[in-house]
């Protein structure tokens, strides 16, 4: 049996190289209507490319403003939750999951109505007379990072949630029987030992956001390009394989930097 | 307890406005009786859902979305539950090289997964539905929930009941079928649900590859750039609907918050 259990992968395995390891080698590497090499050059000349790298900032800007955000919000959320005793916890808990599960496409859309000209905050600050016609909140930078937060704070709130579970409340007892204010204890104690659960949240918020397609395209203005969208339109719109290529490279080497980094930090976090 | 510092009670506040008020609206809206996405609305009809169903492209973006999500979900499981057996039981050499080639799909951008697949595979092969191409690249999407999840459960239990199994006479295949199936079918089922709602929902890895069929994220999305009405928010308030089911069947069974959150009461 053991000998021949090795033999249970091997479907999986050929799916995996025939679906994906295969075809994306090939696109990076060997793409259609382009020799091999020209994706690489491509690539290279991505970083004097001014319009290239604007798009390649504002990913990296929006995802890290968008991370910075989750977790500054995210956590104190999970912190309430997992130590607080009342009975509506799990309630609070399973409208933060909830929206996990509710398309993407739903959930943006609900921008649409609240940020759009005919939109629900646009009246209510021309009702409070703080501005004079309706303002444009659609169609920018903001209207993405405020969609990014909403499809990644779940996932914010419920890693430090089960990272904040796992540090014993008794240490937060301790300190404080000790004098330290609650205030200190939050701090000195809940935060550095939960810290290596919120680099994990921190990791998947980045990486989903600098991927995500469909807020950029729906809330997103036409000079509001991220990685993903630019890829959209080099793969669909103006079909250029080679820059295609390139701009998929990218994306792929920014999620494994950021996951190299944080398992880098994760590892080091342990040996101490 | 004292853990209400008034700062995280704002950014709680905040926090449930961003994820919870835009779904609010969408089902405001859809209720609306005139044509326009004004709330509140001037009269409460139920037009819009009529019209949502009666939307052909709708109705069959929704039937090959189902198709692809089931299909997916059980290709991912009958791949996805063997490699997790093996990766728990067997002691090979490169179990991490493997597991990590089984978890890659996760750290691939599914955009970037989607346009290889669409240039590799859908264009050379001058398919004229690219439908198995769509369930390929979300059957590999599915296998690392089967992979993780199972291997989880796996985890959590010895050999020991399979060893038993053997010594007394069973056969492996046995043996897997009436002592370590039976177990695991809390985490299989768990696995099953993450799937479907995952294939059902996503758009990245879809999105190039629905020539001949369409699936309903991306008709949905389709249909919000042409310009926007109260059917699209129909529509939402439908999927809602159905999402709505599912959890309370993940909340009846395994349990909700260990299913999608992997929190563990």
């Amino acid at each position: 049996m053991r000998s021949r259990a090795g033999l249970l992968l091997v479907p999986g395995l050929i799916i995996l190289v025939v679906g994906l390891i295969v075809p994306a080698i090939s696109m990076l590497f060997f793409p259609r209507r382009s020799g091999p090499g020209e994706v690489l050059a491509a690539f290279g000349s991505f970083f004097s490319d001014p319009f290239m790298m604007s798009i390649l900032w504002r990913t990296v800007w929006i995802g890290l403003v968008v991370t910075g955000l989750c977790v500054v919000i995210g956590f104190p959320i999970a912190y309430m939750l997992a130590r607080s005793g009342s009975r509506w916890v799990g309630m609070w808990l399973a409208l933060a999951i909830f929206p996990l599960l509710l398309s993407n496409v739903v959930r943006t859309f609900g921008w649409l109505v609240v940020l759009g000209s005919q939109g629900v905050l646009g009246r209510v600050l021309m009702a409070l007379h703080l501005v004079e016609k309706p303002p444009q909140l659609l169609a920018s930078e903001f209207a993405i990072v405020l969609g990014l937060i909403q499809l990644f704070l779940p996932l914010a709130i419920i890693s430090s949630y089960s990272a904040i579970a796992q540090v014993d409340a008794t240490l937060d007892e301790a300190a404080r029987s000790l004098g330290a204010s609650p205030t200190r204890t939050f701090w000195s104690v809940v935060v550095p030992l939960s810290l290596p659960g919120v680099i994990v949240a921190a990791t998947l918020v980045f990486a989903g956001s600098v991927t995500a397609y469909t807020t950029p395209f729906l809330l997103g203005g036409s000079s509001d390009k991220m990685l993903s969208t630019q890829l959209f339109y080099y793969t669909d719109t103006n079909v250029d394989w080679t820059m295609a290529g390139a701009v998929a490279l990218m994306m792929t080497i920014l999620v494994f930097a950021v996951a190299s980094l944080s398992s880098a930090t994760g590892r080091l976090g342990r040996t101490q | 307890m004292k853990n209400r510092h008034p700062i995280a009670l704002v950014l709680a506040v905040i926090g449930y406005t961003i994820m919870v008020v835009p779904i609010f609206f969408v089902i405001a809206i859809s209720f609306n009786a005139g044509d326009t996405l004004t709330f509140p609305p001037d009269a409460v009809s139920l037009r819009w859902f009529a019209a949502a169903l009666a939307h052909e492209r709708f109705t069959s973006a929704l039937v090959t979305s189902l198709i692809v999500a089931v299909i997916a979900t059980f290709l991912g499981l009958v791949l996805g539950v063997p490699a997790a057996l093996a990766l728990a039981r067997s002691n090979l050499r490169a179990k991490g090289a493997i597991q990590n080639i089984f978890f890659s799909p996760l750290i691939i951008p599914e955009l970037v997964l989607g346009a290889a697949l669409y240039q590799q595979l859908a264009i050379p092969l001058r398919l004229q539905n690219y439908l198995p191409v769509l369930i390929l690249g979300h059957t590999i999407l599915m296998l690392p929930y089967a992979v993780r999840v199972t291997g989880a459960s796996l985890a959590n239990m010895d050999g020991q009941a399979e060893e038993a199994a053997r010594m007394l006479g069973a056969s492996p295949v046995r043996a897997f079928f009436d002592v370590t199936l039976p177990m695991l079918r809390p985490g299989i089922f768990s696995a099953a649900l993450l799937s479907f709602i995952t294939s059902f929902n996503n758009v990245p890895l879809s999105l190039l590859l629905t020539k001949g069929s369409t699936t309903l994220p991306i008709e949905m999305l389709d249909y919000v750039s042409q310009g926007i009405d109260p059917m699209i928010a129909a529509m939402s308030t439908l999927v809602l609907a159905g999402t709505v089911v599912i959890a309370f069947i993940a909340e009846k069974t395994v349990g909700f918050a260990q299913i999608f959150g992997g929190i563990n009461k």
